[in-house]
């Protein structure tokens, strides 16, 4: 091999790579830290240094803080339900891992996860329409009141949570699988020998030997909510009634991609990064100490 | 097997390209104008564009389907930042603004003011504001369509109502009859559910302002929003949502509701006289309801054919699709999709229960709200916010139209 490819591979291999992230991941970070700071609609010539006036503008808005708070109330309400449900269904079906329908169960508790959004959202509009959706000719039924659902602006984020899960929880339910099916048996076998009941083997052995996965599925769970509600959002209930559904990550769509505000948008994208780096930082600081890998 | 010399060959080949080139327009040689619109292949103006290409003009087109309005104008912002503007764009008519002064949306005459002169001389001279913005006259009036009622015949009949609809109906006889309707078949009818549905948006509550006498914007481009007029407007528009009568959904919501013969009544775009009357519901249409003792000011929506090509080739060639698109021949080919016809040619309503809406064309329409500056777009979503607080009671119509200017007027003048 001459010695100049050689000296060159190493840059040829890795290369393509590193542009990749370098213009895709870091090009577009880099992008919006400068268009937070600029008064630029992309096309026109006139680009006016603004400072952080878009930041001002944006944090004396009343619908960003309005889908800040939402935000928060999404992340606390979702980000346990993703980790702990999905934990007690993968217990469940780990369970019965043995007989035939543990693999109907599984399919189809995570066959949710594989349908579109817009799939989702018709299907979802069908079932919770205030006029004539199932659940509320169930409710008539039973003679209980009608709901109005997504359109109540007391119930609109609820709705935004419920379809949200049903439609991300699998893939954390499968991963949860994955770390109960690489337990090793002979410590099952053991703890039994010595007495320990289902309930302490769990909390005891199973779960400490399973922090890998709770801390990975921890992690990325924030990630995923933040993502994912966007989705349902949009199909559901477009932000509404009055923004009471919105989300950060609607808000910076709605600004960017709808009213064609680069400026305000790139500084909620900014916002949102640094919430997430700090959010991060903070599980990796509290949670890695905690992790036991093996 | 038969000799041929090389010179004998080239002379073949060179007369049987002669011919070809004779025979048929060199479609190599065709300027290429691409049309970004919301609609796919499978949709009336799939049709226009064939028709079109079909007549071998030396102009071919294509129609590339850029998903929803705020989609296709997301792409034309990244296409024109990077100095490849749509040649044409099918543009929503709240982009009105945007599209002059951010994407450049040409001037007709710019282009070519004779040609400009002649395809726009067949469209109403009435719709020719809704297409002139900042003085430029930036696209075709392409679909138009205004808010119209319509009514499940089989529940209006089963309520024993009189089945001769008026011909201006007004809020009071609407709203009298759904509250009869509601009577007579609440709890008692297997799909009826609920008895009238106004739509909550900004375009139907537009029209309850103007046909109340008020402006959302008035003709001077001041914001309107706390006149009287427009309070009482806005009044009459929650009336029924905040009576029981009107459970406020979203559009898909509303419309699937009066498909399967759970809603009664509501108002809608003139479109669905295309599907409505021909579904489960059996509907019958009439007039959107005005405001007793008010004239008439109803408004419309849809949107408008601009061309955003730069260099002359393609902008002229844009134009000779326009003309199309303004002939009879485009216009009748146009009409099937349910738009109401902007053009001056005589083309047959697509059914009886368009006539309502051609009637309202006919009284005078004026266009959906087209909200100035720079952050001009936010303005319906802003508008649309305040509308659904004052039909959830969450605010007095009177303080929703109060605060809903107060933060319009910042958005409008910043």
């Amino acid at each position: 091999m001459p010695s100049g490819f050689r000296r060159l591979a190493p840059y040829l291999f890795v290369g393509p790579a590193v542009l990749s992230v370098a213009i895709f991941l870091y090009g577009p970070l880099f992008a919006s830290a400068l268009l937070s700071v600029l008064d630029w609609n992309l096309l026109s010539a006139e680009v006016r240094f603004v400072g952080v006036d878009n930041y001002s503008a944006i944090l004396d808005n009343v619908d960003f803080r309005t889908a800040a708070w939402n935000t928060v109330l999404y992340c606390v309400i979702l980000i346990p339900a993703q980790i702990i449900l999905p934990l007690l269904l993968a217990v469940m079906i780990h369970a019965v891992r043995r007989s035939p329908v543990q693999g109907l169960y599984r399919g189809s508790l995570f066959l949710p996860t594989i349908l579109a959004y817009s799939v989702a959202g018709v299907a979802w509009s069908w079932l919770l329409n205030p006029v004539n959706g199932l659940f509320n000719e169930i409710f008539g039924f039973f003679g209980f009141p009608k709901s109005r659902w997504h359109t109540d602006p007391d119930l609109a984020l609820l709705c935004v949570c419920l379809v949200t899960f049903w439609k991300t929880f699998g893939l954390n339910m499968l991963l949860w699988l994955a770390a109960l099916a690489n337990l090793p048996h002979e410590l099952r076998e053991a703890s039994q020998l010595d007495g320990a009941g289902p309930r302490r083997h769990f909390f005891t052995i199973s779960l400490p030997l399973m922090t890998p996965t709770a801390f990975f599925i921890s992690v990325t769970t924030l990630f995923h909510v933040l993502d994912d509600i966007v989705g349902v959002i949009d199909v559901l209930t477009h932000g509404g009634p009055a923004g009471r559904s919105s989300s950060l990550l609607y808000f910076l769509w709605q600004q960017g991609l709808q009213f064609f505000q680069f400026g305000p948008a790139s500084a909620v994208a900014v916002i949102i990064i640094v919430v997430v780096l700090v959010v991060t930082w903070l599980e990796f600081r509290v949670g890695e100490k905690r992790v036991h890998y093996g | 097997m038969v000799e041929m010399s090389r010179r004998k060959f080239m002379a073949a080949v060179a007369a049987s390209a002669g011919a070809g080139m004779v025979a048929s327009p060199a479609r190599s040689a065709d300027a290429a104008v691409e049309v970004s619109s919301p609609w796919g292949s499978d949709k009336p103006f799939q049709k226009v564009v064939d028709a079109f290409n079909a007549k071998k003009l030396g102009v071919t087109v294509t129609n590339r389907f850029d998903g929803d309005y705020e989609a296709a104008v997301a792409k034309a912002v990244a296409s024109t930042a990077a100095g490849r503007p749509p040649a044409m764009m099918i543009t929503g008519w709240k982009f009105g603004y945007f599209a002059k002064r951010t994407l450049g949306a040409r001037d007709l005459r710019e282009i070519d003011a004779g040609r400009a002169a002649a395809i726009l001389a067949n469209f109403r001279p009435s719709v020719l504001p809704l297409v002139t913005i900042d003085g430029a006259l930036i696209g075709l009036p392409w679909a138009m369509s205004t808010p119209i009622t319509f009514i499940n015949g089989k529940l209006w009949e089963e309520a024993g109502l009189d089945p001769a609809l008026p011909e201006n109906p007004d809020t009071t006889w609407l709203y009298d009859n759904a509250r009869k309707l509601d009577a007579k078949l609440k709890d008692k009818h297997s799909t009826y559910r609920s008895a009238l549905a106004l739509s909550n948006n900004e375009w139907t509550s537009q029209s309850f302002v103007q046909n109340a006498g008020g402006y959302i914007i008035d003709p001077d481009g001041r914001l309107a929003l706390n006149s009287p007029q427009a309070v009482a407007g806005m009044t009459e528009y929650c009336a029924p949502a905040h009576e029981g009568l009107w459970l406020p959904v979203s559009a898909k919501d509303q419309d699937a509701a009066f498909e399967s013969g759970a809603l009664a009544i509501c108002t809608t775009s003139s479109t669905r006289a295309a599907t409505f009357p021909f579904g489960g519901a059996k509907a019958v249409t009439a007039k959107f309801p005005g405001l007793a003792g008010h004239p008439r000011g109803m408004n419309s929506g849809g949107n408008f054919l601009a061309v955003y090509a730069r260099n002359k080739e393609q902008a002229e060639a844009s134009l000779a699709f326009l003309e199309f698109c303004a002939s009879k021949e485009g216009q009748s080919i146009w009409s099937a999709v349910g738009y109401l016809n902007t053009s001056v040619h005589d083309i047959p309503l697509i059914n009886d229960f368009m006539k309502p809406a051609a009637g309202q064309l006919a009284d005078g329409l004026t266009a959906e709200t087209i909200w100035p500056g720079k952050r001009g777009l936010e303005g319906q979503a802003i508008w649309r916010k305040w509308v659904s607080r004052m039909l959830l009671k969450e605010v007095s119509v009177a303080d929703g139209m109060k605060s809903a200017h107060q933060e319009l007027d910042a958005l409008v003048s910043a």
